[in-house]
Protein backbone atom coordinates (compact mmCIF):
# COMPACT_ATOMS: atom_id res chain seq x y z
CA UNK A 1 0.00 0.00 0.00
CA UNK A 2 1.50 3.29 -1.23
CA UNK A 3 -0.47 5.08 1.61
CA UNK A 4 -1.02 4.61 4.61
CA UNK A 5 -4.95 4.52 4.75
CA UNK A 6 -5.36 1.11 7.15
CA UNK A 7 -6.63 3.54 10.08
CA UNK A 8 -9.18 4.59 8.23
CA UNK A 9 -12.82 3.89 8.85
CA UNK A 10 -14.74 2.19 5.98
CA UNK A 11 -16.93 4.82 5.32
CA UNK A 12 -14.08 7.36 5.10
CA UNK A 13 -12.48 5.62 2.45
CA UNK A 14 -15.91 5.68 0.34
CA UNK A 15 -15.51 9.36 0.78
CA UNK A 16 -11.54 9.22 -0.59
CA UNK A 17 -13.16 7.16 -3.57
CA UNK A 18 -15.66 9.29 -3.89
CA UNK A 19 -12.86 11.78 -5.44
CA UNK A 20 -11.43 8.92 -7.43
CA UNK A 21 -8.90 7.96 -4.91
CA UNK A 22 -7.68 4.69 -6.59
CA UNK A 23 -5.56 3.58 -3.23
CA UNK A 24 -8.48 3.93 -1.08
CA UNK A 25 -10.62 1.46 -3.50
CA UNK A 26 -7.44 -0.54 -3.39
CA UNK A 27 -8.14 -0.66 0.70
CA UNK A 28 -11.76 -1.09 0.49
CA UNK A 29 -11.00 -4.19 -1.60
CA UNK A 30 -8.73 -5.63 0.35
CA UNK A 31 -10.93 -5.02 3.29
CA UNK A 32 -14.11 -6.97 1.56
CA UNK A 33 -12.61 -8.29 -1.67
CA UNK A 34 -12.47 -11.81 -0.16
CA UNK A 35 -15.86 -11.87 1.47
CA UNK A 36 -17.40 -10.58 -1.36
CA UNK A 37 -16.05 -12.98 -4.02
CA UNK A 38 -16.99 -15.74 -1.15
CA UNK A 39 -20.50 -14.37 -1.52
CA UNK A 40 -20.24 -14.30 -5.32
CA UNK A 41 -19.09 -17.54 -5.24
CA UNK A 42 -21.72 -19.06 -3.76
CA UNK A 43 -24.39 -17.39 -5.81
CA UNK A 44 -22.61 -18.31 -9.25
CA UNK A 45 -20.84 -20.88 -8.65
CA UNK A 46 -18.37 -20.40 -11.17
CA UNK A 47 -14.68 -18.89 -10.10
CA UNK A 48 -14.64 -16.61 -13.14
CA UNK A 49 -18.33 -15.17 -12.82
CA UNK A 50 -17.85 -14.76 -9.44
CA UNK A 51 -14.67 -12.84 -10.54
CA UNK A 52 -16.93 -10.73 -12.98
CA UNK A 53 -19.59 -10.14 -10.39
CA UNK A 54 -16.56 -9.04 -7.42
CA UNK A 55 -15.39 -6.67 -10.29
CA UNK A 56 -18.62 -5.33 -11.25
CA UNK A 57 -19.56 -4.37 -7.97
CA UNK A 58 -16.65 -2.97 -7.17
CA UNK A 59 -16.55 -0.98 -9.97
CA UNK A 60 -20.19 -0.18 -9.26
CA UNK A 61 -18.65 1.48 -5.75
CA UNK A 62 -16.01 3.42 -7.81
CA UNK A 63 -18.64 5.12 -10.21
CA UNK A 64 -21.12 5.68 -7.09
CA UNK A 65 -19.16 6.26 -4.24
CA UNK A 66 -20.30 10.33 -4.76
CA UNK A 67 -24.12 9.32 -3.46
CA UNK A 68 -23.25 6.85 -0.95
CA UNK A 69 -24.90 8.22 2.28
CA UNK A 70 -22.89 7.29 5.21
CA UNK A 71 -25.72 7.31 7.73
CA UNK A 72 -28.36 5.14 6.19
CA UNK A 73 -25.67 2.19 5.35
CA UNK A 74 -22.64 1.25 6.56
CA UNK A 75 -19.80 0.85 3.33
CA UNK A 76 -19.64 -3.09 4.05
CA UNK A 77 -23.02 -3.60 3.61
CA UNK A 78 -23.71 -1.03 0.78
CA UNK A 79 -20.81 -2.70 -1.01
CA UNK A 80 -21.72 -6.37 -0.46
CA UNK A 81 -25.49 -5.51 -1.56
CA UNK A 82 -24.37 -3.96 -4.69
CA UNK A 83 -21.90 -7.16 -5.16
CA UNK A 84 -24.69 -9.32 -4.38
CA UNK A 85 -27.30 -7.66 -6.90
CA UNK A 86 -24.01 -8.31 -9.77
CA UNK A 87 -24.08 -12.11 -8.96
CA UNK A 88 -27.95 -12.23 -9.27
CA UNK A 89 -28.03 -10.61 -12.27
CA UNK A 90 -25.43 -12.90 -13.71
CA UNK A 91 -26.57 -16.27 -12.47
CA UNK A 92 -30.50 -15.16 -13.40
CA UNK A 93 -28.85 -14.77 -17.17
CA UNK A 94 -26.51 -17.91 -17.02
CA UNK A 95 -28.28 -20.89 -17.14
CA UNK A 96 -28.71 -23.80 -16.22
CA UNK A 97 -27.89 -23.15 -12.96
CA UNK A 98 -28.56 -23.54 -9.18
CA UNK A 99 -28.91 -27.10 -8.77
CA UNK A 100 -28.56 -26.70 -5.18
CA UNK A 101 -27.59 -23.29 -3.79
CA UNK A 102 -26.77 -24.56 -0.21
CA UNK A 103 -24.20 -26.86 -1.17
CA UNK A 104 -20.91 -25.36 -0.55
CA UNK A 105 -19.15 -27.24 1.72
CA UNK A 106 -17.09 -24.67 4.10
CA UNK A 107 -13.13 -25.42 4.31
CA UNK A 108 -11.89 -24.23 7.61
CA UNK A 109 -8.71 -22.43 6.91
CA UNK A 110 -5.70 -23.12 8.98
CA UNK A 111 -3.87 -20.01 8.96
CA UNK A 112 -4.10 -18.08 12.60
CA UNK A 113 -3.91 -14.26 11.46
CA UNK A 114 -5.79 -11.72 12.67
CA UNK A 115 -8.30 -11.51 9.83
CA UNK A 116 -8.85 -15.06 10.39
CA UNK A 117 -10.03 -14.96 13.73
CA UNK A 118 -11.96 -11.59 12.88
CA UNK A 119 -13.76 -13.24 10.18
CA UNK A 120 -14.51 -16.93 12.34
CA UNK A 121 -15.75 -14.47 15.63
CA UNK A 122 -18.40 -13.11 12.47
CA UNK A 123 -19.05 -16.62 11.49
CA UNK A 124 -19.44 -17.86 14.60
CA UNK A 125 -22.09 -14.68 15.30
CA UNK A 126 -24.32 -15.03 12.40
CA UNK A 127 -24.51 -18.62 12.19
CA UNK A 128 -25.70 -18.72 15.66
CA UNK A 129 -28.55 -16.04 14.59
CA UNK A 130 -29.55 -18.03 11.77
CA UNK A 131 -29.80 -21.47 14.25
CA UNK A 132 -32.24 -19.43 15.82
CA UNK A 133 -34.89 -19.08 13.27
CA UNK A 134 -37.45 -21.42 12.56
CA UNK A 135 -36.03 -23.78 9.52
CA UNK A 136 -38.81 -22.42 6.75
CA UNK A 137 -37.71 -19.03 7.54
CA UNK A 138 -33.75 -19.57 6.87
CA UNK A 139 -34.83 -21.85 4.26
CA UNK A 140 -36.62 -18.92 2.21
CA UNK A 141 -33.89 -16.42 3.02
CA UNK A 142 -30.83 -18.61 2.44
CA UNK A 143 -32.56 -19.76 -0.73
CA UNK A 144 -33.61 -15.80 -2.11
CA UNK A 145 -29.93 -14.54 -0.46
CA UNK A 146 -27.51 -17.35 -2.24
CA UNK A 147 -29.75 -19.42 -4.88
CA UNK A 148 -30.52 -15.54 -6.55
CA UNK A 149 -34.75 -16.94 -6.75
CA UNK A 150 -37.01 -14.47 -7.11
CA UNK A 151 -39.94 -14.73 -4.91
CA UNK A 152 -42.02 -16.00 -7.18
CA UNK A 153 -39.41 -18.76 -8.24
CA UNK A 154 -39.22 -19.80 -4.87
CA UNK A 155 -43.26 -20.22 -3.97
CA UNK A 156 -42.92 -22.62 -7.31
CA UNK A 157 -39.84 -24.45 -5.69
CA UNK A 158 -41.20 -24.63 -2.66
CA UNK A 159 -44.44 -25.52 -3.79
CA UNK A 160 -45.75 -22.71 -1.35
CA UNK A 161 -48.30 -19.88 -2.10
CA UNK A 162 -46.46 -16.60 -3.27
CA UNK A 163 -48.26 -15.10 0.02
CA UNK A 164 -46.46 -17.00 2.36
CA UNK A 165 -42.60 -16.78 0.88
CA UNK A 166 -43.40 -13.06 1.52
CA UNK A 167 -44.21 -13.48 4.90
CA UNK A 168 -41.60 -16.63 5.32
CA UNK A 169 -39.57 -13.96 4.15
CA UNK A 170 -39.93 -11.05 5.98
CA UNK A 171 -40.56 -12.66 9.08
CA UNK A 172 -37.58 -14.06 8.88
CA UNK A 173 -35.19 -10.97 7.77
CA UNK A 174 -37.22 -9.13 10.73
CA UNK A 175 -35.75 -11.86 13.09
CA UNK A 176 -32.13 -12.27 11.88
CA UNK A 177 -31.76 -8.37 11.89
CA UNK A 178 -33.18 -8.49 15.72
CA UNK A 179 -30.47 -11.34 16.36
CA UNK A 180 -27.91 -9.04 14.82
CA UNK A 181 -28.62 -6.75 16.69
CA UNK A 182 -28.29 -8.13 20.00
CA UNK A 183 -24.63 -8.46 19.80
CA UNK A 184 -24.17 -4.94 18.22
CA UNK A 185 -21.86 -3.70 20.66
CA UNK A 186 -19.83 -7.01 20.18
CA UNK A 187 -19.34 -6.30 16.79
CA UNK A 188 -18.48 -2.32 17.34
CA UNK A 189 -15.26 -4.02 19.50
CA UNK A 190 -14.46 -6.21 16.13
CA UNK A 191 -14.59 -3.78 13.69
CA UNK A 192 -11.09 -1.87 15.42
CA UNK A 193 -8.55 -3.72 14.94
CA UNK A 194 -8.45 -5.84 11.90
CA UNK A 195 -5.37 -5.98 9.57
CA UNK A 196 -5.34 -7.29 6.07
CA UNK A 197 -2.87 -8.82 3.91
CA UNK B 1 -51.07 -4.81 -4.93
CA UNK B 2 -52.84 -4.18 -1.87
CA UNK B 3 -50.89 -1.80 0.26
CA UNK B 4 -50.45 -3.26 3.60
CA UNK B 5 -48.92 -6.45 1.27
CA UNK B 6 -46.59 -4.18 0.04
CA UNK B 7 -44.54 -3.09 2.66
CA UNK B 8 -43.71 -6.98 2.95
CA UNK B 9 -41.78 -7.08 -0.27
CA UNK B 10 -38.95 -4.95 1.51
CA UNK B 11 -37.56 -7.97 2.61
CA UNK B 12 -37.31 -9.46 -0.96
CA UNK B 13 -36.26 -6.42 -2.18
CA UNK B 14 -33.56 -6.64 1.07
CA UNK B 15 -32.69 -9.88 -0.76
CA UNK B 16 -32.96 -9.17 -4.30
CA UNK B 17 -35.72 -11.44 -4.87
CA UNK B 18 -37.57 -9.21 -7.08
CA UNK B 19 -38.55 -9.76 -10.75
CA UNK B 20 -38.04 -6.70 -13.02
CA UNK B 21 -41.98 -5.95 -12.87
CA UNK B 22 -42.42 -5.53 -8.83
CA UNK B 23 -38.60 -4.04 -8.20
CA UNK B 24 -40.27 -1.66 -10.45
CA UNK B 25 -43.45 -1.09 -8.28
CA UNK B 26 -41.63 -1.55 -5.16
CA UNK B 27 -39.14 0.88 -5.84
CA UNK B 28 -42.23 3.60 -6.82
CA UNK B 29 -43.70 2.45 -3.52
CA UNK B 30 -40.41 2.65 -1.43
CA UNK B 31 -40.00 6.45 -3.13
CA UNK B 32 -43.14 7.36 -0.80
CA UNK B 33 -42.57 5.51 2.34
CA UNK B 34 -40.06 6.21 5.03
CA UNK B 35 -41.33 3.01 6.97
CA UNK B 36 -39.58 0.48 4.23
CA UNK B 37 -37.05 2.52 3.75
CA UNK B 38 -35.91 1.93 7.28
CA UNK B 39 -36.62 -1.72 7.18
CA UNK B 40 -34.46 -2.08 3.55
CA UNK B 41 -31.73 -0.17 5.27
CA UNK B 42 -31.89 -2.37 8.32
CA UNK B 43 -32.67 -5.57 6.23
CA UNK B 44 -29.56 -5.08 3.58
CA UNK B 45 -27.78 -4.65 6.84
CA UNK B 46 -29.00 -8.16 8.63
CA UNK B 47 -28.52 -9.63 5.12
CA UNK B 48 -25.01 -8.45 4.54
CA UNK B 49 -24.16 -10.27 7.42
CA UNK B 50 -24.78 -14.13 5.65
CA UNK B 51 -21.79 -14.12 3.91
CA UNK B 52 -19.90 -14.50 6.87
CA UNK B 53 -21.60 -17.51 7.63
CA UNK B 54 -19.15 -19.96 5.33
CA UNK B 55 -15.77 -19.51 5.16
CA UNK B 56 -14.32 -17.65 1.95
CA UNK B 57 -11.61 -18.36 -0.43
CA UNK B 58 -9.09 -16.02 -1.13
CA UNK B 59 -9.65 -14.16 -4.57
CA UNK B 60 -7.15 -14.75 -7.25
CA UNK B 61 -4.71 -12.08 -7.33
CA UNK B 62 -4.98 -10.92 -10.47
CA UNK B 63 -8.70 -10.19 -9.81
CA UNK B 64 -7.36 -6.99 -7.64
CA UNK B 65 -5.36 -5.66 -10.43
CA UNK B 66 -7.99 -5.96 -12.95
CA UNK B 67 -10.74 -4.21 -10.59
CA UNK B 68 -7.76 -1.07 -10.33
CA UNK B 69 -7.13 -1.10 -14.22
CA UNK B 70 -10.32 -1.20 -14.84
CA UNK B 71 -11.35 1.80 -12.26
CA UNK B 72 -8.36 4.21 -13.86
CA UNK B 73 -9.25 3.37 -17.36
CA UNK B 74 -12.82 4.74 -16.18
CA UNK B 75 -11.47 7.60 -13.86
CA UNK B 76 -12.84 10.52 -16.22
CA UNK B 77 -15.86 9.19 -15.68
CA UNK B 78 -16.00 9.72 -11.85
CA UNK B 79 -16.74 13.48 -10.86
CA UNK B 80 -13.83 14.13 -8.22
CA UNK B 81 -14.53 17.04 -5.98
CA UNK B 82 -12.87 20.06 -7.18
CA UNK B 83 -10.49 21.05 -4.61
CA UNK B 84 -7.76 23.09 -5.19
CA UNK B 85 -8.91 24.83 -8.26
CA UNK B 86 -12.15 26.21 -10.15
CA UNK B 87 -12.02 24.35 -13.07
CA UNK B 88 -15.21 22.02 -12.54
CA UNK B 89 -15.97 18.88 -14.16
CA UNK B 90 -18.83 19.32 -16.27
CA UNK B 91 -17.63 17.47 -19.10
CA UNK B 92 -17.40 14.61 -16.41
CA UNK B 93 -20.46 15.58 -14.98
CA UNK B 94 -22.13 14.89 -18.03
CA UNK B 95 -20.16 11.38 -18.40
CA UNK B 96 -21.44 10.24 -15.49
CA UNK B 97 -24.52 11.05 -15.73
CA UNK B 98 -24.68 8.95 -18.60
CA UNK B 99 -22.44 5.90 -17.00
CA UNK B 100 -23.80 6.19 -13.68
CA UNK B 101 -27.16 5.20 -15.20
CA UNK B 102 -26.41 2.04 -15.28
CA UNK B 103 -25.14 1.42 -12.12
CA UNK B 104 -27.85 -0.08 -9.27
CA UNK B 105 -28.15 2.49 -6.75
CA UNK B 106 -31.55 1.26 -5.26
CA UNK B 107 -32.20 2.44 -1.81
CA UNK B 108 -29.09 4.97 -1.84
CA UNK B 109 -31.16 7.09 -4.86
CA UNK B 110 -34.38 7.20 -3.20
CA UNK B 111 -32.67 9.66 -0.59
CA UNK B 112 -34.12 12.31 -2.51
CA UNK B 113 -37.69 11.66 -1.91
CA UNK B 114 -36.57 11.56 1.87
CA UNK B 115 -35.34 15.25 1.32
CA UNK B 116 -38.65 16.50 0.29
CA UNK B 117 -40.21 15.02 3.18
CA UNK B 118 -38.32 16.63 5.51
CA UNK B 119 -39.32 19.66 3.17
CA UNK B 120 -42.94 19.37 3.62
CA UNK B 121 -42.89 19.09 6.90
CA UNK B 122 -41.69 22.31 7.35
CA UNK B 123 -42.69 24.04 4.62
CA UNK B 124 -43.90 26.77 6.24
CA UNK B 125 -40.19 27.93 5.72
CA UNK B 126 -40.28 28.75 2.12
CA UNK B 127 -43.51 28.20 0.31
CA UNK B 128 -41.90 29.28 -3.00
CA UNK B 129 -39.17 26.72 -2.42
CA UNK B 130 -41.65 23.94 -1.66
CA UNK B 131 -44.04 24.66 -4.57
CA UNK B 132 -40.78 24.03 -6.99
CA UNK B 133 -39.71 20.90 -5.24
CA UNK B 134 -42.98 19.72 -5.52
CA UNK B 135 -43.61 20.55 -8.90
CA UNK B 136 -42.44 17.46 -11.18
CA UNK B 137 -41.04 19.26 -13.62
CA UNK B 138 -38.51 20.82 -11.62
CA UNK B 139 -34.62 19.65 -12.37
CA UNK B 140 -32.95 17.51 -9.52
CA UNK B 141 -29.60 17.33 -9.10
CA UNK B 142 -27.56 15.37 -6.40
CA UNK B 143 -25.25 17.00 -4.48
CA UNK B 144 -21.62 16.03 -4.23
CA UNK B 145 -19.84 16.67 -0.15
CA UNK B 146 -23.34 16.88 1.40
CA UNK B 147 -26.45 14.96 1.92
CA UNK B 148 -29.28 16.71 -0.39
CA UNK B 149 -30.47 18.07 -3.39
CA UNK B 150 -29.85 20.77 -6.35
CA UNK B 151 -33.79 21.77 -7.61
CA UNK B 152 -34.39 24.01 -10.11
CA UNK B 153 -37.25 25.10 -12.35
CA UNK B 154 -35.53 25.45 -15.73
CA UNK B 155 -38.21 28.17 -17.04
CA UNK B 156 -37.48 30.68 -14.49
CA UNK B 157 -34.05 29.22 -13.51
CA UNK B 158 -35.19 29.28 -10.02
CA UNK B 159 -33.21 27.47 -8.00
CA UNK B 160 -33.11 26.16 -4.08
CA UNK B 161 -30.41 23.73 -2.02
CA UNK B 162 -31.49 21.76 -0.01
CA UNK B 163 -28.95 19.99 2.38
CA UNK B 164 -29.65 18.00 5.22
CA UNK B 165 -27.56 17.38 8.60
CA UNK B 166 -25.62 20.50 7.56
CA UNK B 167 -23.53 21.96 10.62
CA UNK B 168 -23.81 25.35 11.95
CA UNK B 169 -21.63 27.44 10.19
CA UNK B 170 -19.07 28.73 12.58
CA UNK B 171 -19.68 32.10 14.66
CA UNK B 172 -17.75 34.34 12.30
CA UNK B 173 -18.14 32.38 9.20
CA UNK B 174 -21.48 31.34 6.89
CA UNK B 175 -21.95 29.22 4.15
CA UNK B 176 -22.04 30.84 0.85
CA UNK B 177 -23.63 29.92 -2.92
CA UNK B 178 -22.39 29.81 -5.54
CA UNK B 179 -23.86 29.55 -9.28
CA UNK B 180 -21.30 28.83 -11.87
CA UNK B 181 -21.21 29.24 -15.62
CA UNK B 182 -18.73 28.34 -17.63
CA UNK B 183 -16.01 31.44 -16.09
CA UNK B 184 -18.85 33.26 -14.34
CA UNK B 185 -18.91 32.77 -10.64
CA UNK B 186 -22.34 34.96 -8.94
CA UNK B 187 -22.84 34.74 -5.26
CA UNK B 188 -26.44 33.13 -5.17
CA UNK B 189 -26.84 33.33 -1.42
CA UNK B 190 -26.01 33.21 2.43
CA UNK B 191 -26.81 30.71 5.41
CA UNK B 192 -25.71 29.49 8.74
CA UNK B 193 -26.69 25.90 8.59
CA UNK B 194 -27.49 23.69 11.69
CA UNK B 195 -31.07 23.28 10.78
CA UNK B 196 -32.86 20.76 12.44
CA UNK B 197 -34.17 18.97 9.53
CA UNK B 198 -33.39 20.17 5.69
CA UNK B 199 -31.31 23.04 5.45
CA UNK B 200 -33.47 25.22 2.54
CA UNK B 201 -31.41 27.62 0.81
CA UNK B 202 -33.76 29.72 -2.54
CA UNK B 203 -30.89 30.73 -4.62
CA UNK B 204 -30.66 34.61 -5.16
CA UNK B 205 -28.95 34.12 -8.34
CA UNK B 206 -30.54 32.62 -11.42
CA UNK B 207 -29.55 28.83 -12.30
CA UNK B 208 -29.11 28.54 -16.06
CA UNK B 209 -28.78 25.30 -17.68
CA UNK B 210 -25.47 23.70 -17.16
CA UNK B 211 -24.81 25.63 -14.63
CA UNK B 212 -23.07 24.12 -11.55
CA UNK B 213 -23.96 25.29 -7.76
CA UNK B 214 -21.31 25.40 -4.99
CA UNK B 215 -20.86 26.18 -1.65
CA UNK B 216 -17.87 27.38 0.28
CA UNK B 217 -17.56 29.15 3.66
CA UNK B 218 -16.31 32.31 4.38
CA UNK B 219 -16.34 35.54 6.91
CA UNK B 220 -19.22 36.38 8.38
CA UNK B 221 -21.16 38.55 5.72
CA UNK B 222 -19.87 37.07 2.70
CA UNK B 223 -17.70 37.83 -0.20
CA UNK B 224 -17.88 38.71 -3.29
CA UNK B 225 -16.13 36.54 -5.46
CA UNK B 226 -15.18 32.71 -3.67
CA UNK B 227 -11.81 32.54 -1.29
CA UNK B 228 -12.13 28.79 -0.62
CA UNK B 229 -12.39 25.54 -2.26
CA UNK B 230 -16.20 24.59 -2.74
CA UNK B 231 -16.92 21.82 -0.04
CA UNK B 232 -20.52 21.48 -2.00
CA UNK B 233 -21.07 21.07 -5.36
CA UNK B 234 -24.24 20.04 -7.66
CA UNK B 235 -23.69 16.74 -9.63
CA UNK B 236 -25.53 14.59 -12.33
CA UNK B 237 -29.05 15.17 -12.52
CA UNK B 238 -31.23 12.58 -10.50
Amino acid sequence: MARGLAHLSDEALVALVARADEDALAELYDRFGRVAYGLALRIVRDPALAEDAVQEGFLAVWRSAARFVAERAKASTWILTLTHRRAVDLVRREQPRRADPLDVAPHESSDDTEEEAWLRLRRTRVQEALKQLPDKQREALELAYYGGFTQSELADRLGEPLGTIKSRMFSGLANLRDLLVEDELEEEQWKEPRSTN
Amino acid sequence: MERAEIHELSAAYALDALDANELEEFEEHLARCPECRANVASFRAAASELPYDTYAPEPPAALKERILVEATRERPKVVALPRRRWALPIAATAAVAAGAAAVGLGFWAVDLSQQVDDLEAQQERSEEVAIMVANPGSDRFSLDGANGVLVVDAETQEGALLISGLEEAPADKTYEAWVIEGESVSPAGLFAGGDDATTVVPLTAPVPEGAIVAVTIEEAGGVEAPTQDPFITSGEEA
